[in-house]
């Protein structure tokens, strides 16, 4: 006991004060980051928490001793997770392609909403620069994609309270999107050669604008020629080793 | 009173599940309280670390024994409610004739009194 005291002055005097807050959120990240829990589990994980923290606060424990007591309650979340493994064998990947579909329904969404915007441009700026014109409006698409983006960033933080954005599948979903635009990036010819079935004869022609265009409208094809498939092949497929692939 | 050691993993893990629905008979309940109920009935004998109440309820329910629902309590906060259903039910009953079978041989080996099934 006499230890036990002596280390919480030592926490007392190292750190400011200790903030339940701060505590409880940073627990719910570490339960995030893991591959087996999903959002309900963690919500459910996170009501036993609170139930526990109010009944160690009612017993006049102090914050800090009621949350450190709680959470070593509910135990270690690498294990929980282990043995939500095997209560749930297909759980994860069930959670992730819900997550990769999002992603793929989304950038549709952003193609047509760009088509009808850029449309919509042509039809009321006909007087518009050529330079504008011939970059195939590729701010519009930069536009809806980072409106997109922070949309969907409300979205989750307010329908998931206790994810945080960039936490376990979104990540996924993100880091595959990520790779596939990776990869078409890489592809200059094809981009090249996309400019010039659209009648630009060289790079410096064909200027950033409509680089990045190309470069979009390859994007799509690999998600759509790359993506749609390895969904299927997951879902009729699910991996034999699980462990390996949870972390993105 | 003297203490006995606790449960080993293997029958924790064989025992959950009876205990688990029998606790759920008594009405619906939320994880934090039926881990209480828990505690409560075994004197601290069956300590389970909480978290592991968790994947034990969400097993019973994808095997269809139990179902839940979240609510909301009095104080505002959610909770994910558990109740049995009628295969839970069933399941419970042949557990129970499986259980006392076992305890009725293990009584009359330690010439124990057995308990009618």
């Amino acid at each position: 006991m006499a230890g036990r005291s002596q280390l919480t002055v030592q926490i007392m005097e190292n750190r400011p004060r200790f903030d339940l807050n701060n505590a409880v959120e940073s627990w719910r990240k570490e339960l995030a980051s893991l591959p087996n829990l999903a959002y309900d589990i963690r919500r459910e994980l996170e009501a036993h928490l609170q139930d526990a923290l109010t009944e160690f606060q009612e017993r006049g424990l102090n914050d800090e001793e009621s949350f450190w007591l709680a959470a070593r309650r509910i135990g270690q979340p690498q294990k929980l997770s282990e043995e939500f493994e095997k209560a749930y064998p297909c759980g994860v990947w069930s959670e992730r392609i819900f997550w990769m579909a999002l992603g793929i329904i989304s950038w549709q969404l952003t193609l047509i909403l760009s088509t009808v915007a850029k449309i919509m441009l042509n039809y009321l700026t006909p007087g518009l620069h050529p330079f504008y014109q011939r970059s195939g409006f590729w701010f519009v698409d930069a536009a809806i994609l980072i409106i997109g983006v922070v949309l969907a960033k409300g979205w989750v933080a307010r329908s998931t309270t206790s994810i945080c954005f960039f936490a376990n599948r979104f990540r996924l979903a993100l880091s595959l999107t990520a790779l596939i635009i990776l990869l078409a990036s890489t592809q200059v010819g094809i981009v090249r050669q996309i400019g010039l079935n659209r009648g630009y004869d060289s790079f410096v022609r064909m200027g950033l604008g409509a680089w990045v265009s190309n470069l979009l409208h390859l994007t799509l094809g690999y998600l759509e020629y790359s993506i749609a498939p390895l969904i299927l092949l997951i879902l009729f497929f699910p991996p034999i080793n699980q462990k390996t692939l949870g972390r993105a | 009173m003297y203490k006995t050691a606790m449960l080993t993993k293997d029958l924790m893990a064989a025992s959950s599940k009876p205990l688990l629905l029998s606790i759920l008979t008594g009405g619906e309940s939320y994880g934090y309280e039926i881990m209480q109920k828990v505690r409560e009935l075994s004197g601290g004998q069956i300590e389970w670390s909480d978290g592991m109440l968790y994947p034990v309820l969400h097993r019973l329910e994808r095997d269809g024994l139990i179902k839940s629902e979240w609510k909301q309590a009095g104080t505002g906060r959610e909770r994910k409610y558990y109740f049995i259903n009628s295969s839970g039910r069933k399941a419970l009953k042949t557990e129970r004739q499986q259980w006392l079978a076992v305890h009725n041989s293990l009584c009359k080996l330690w010439k124990i009194a057995p308990v009618s099934i």
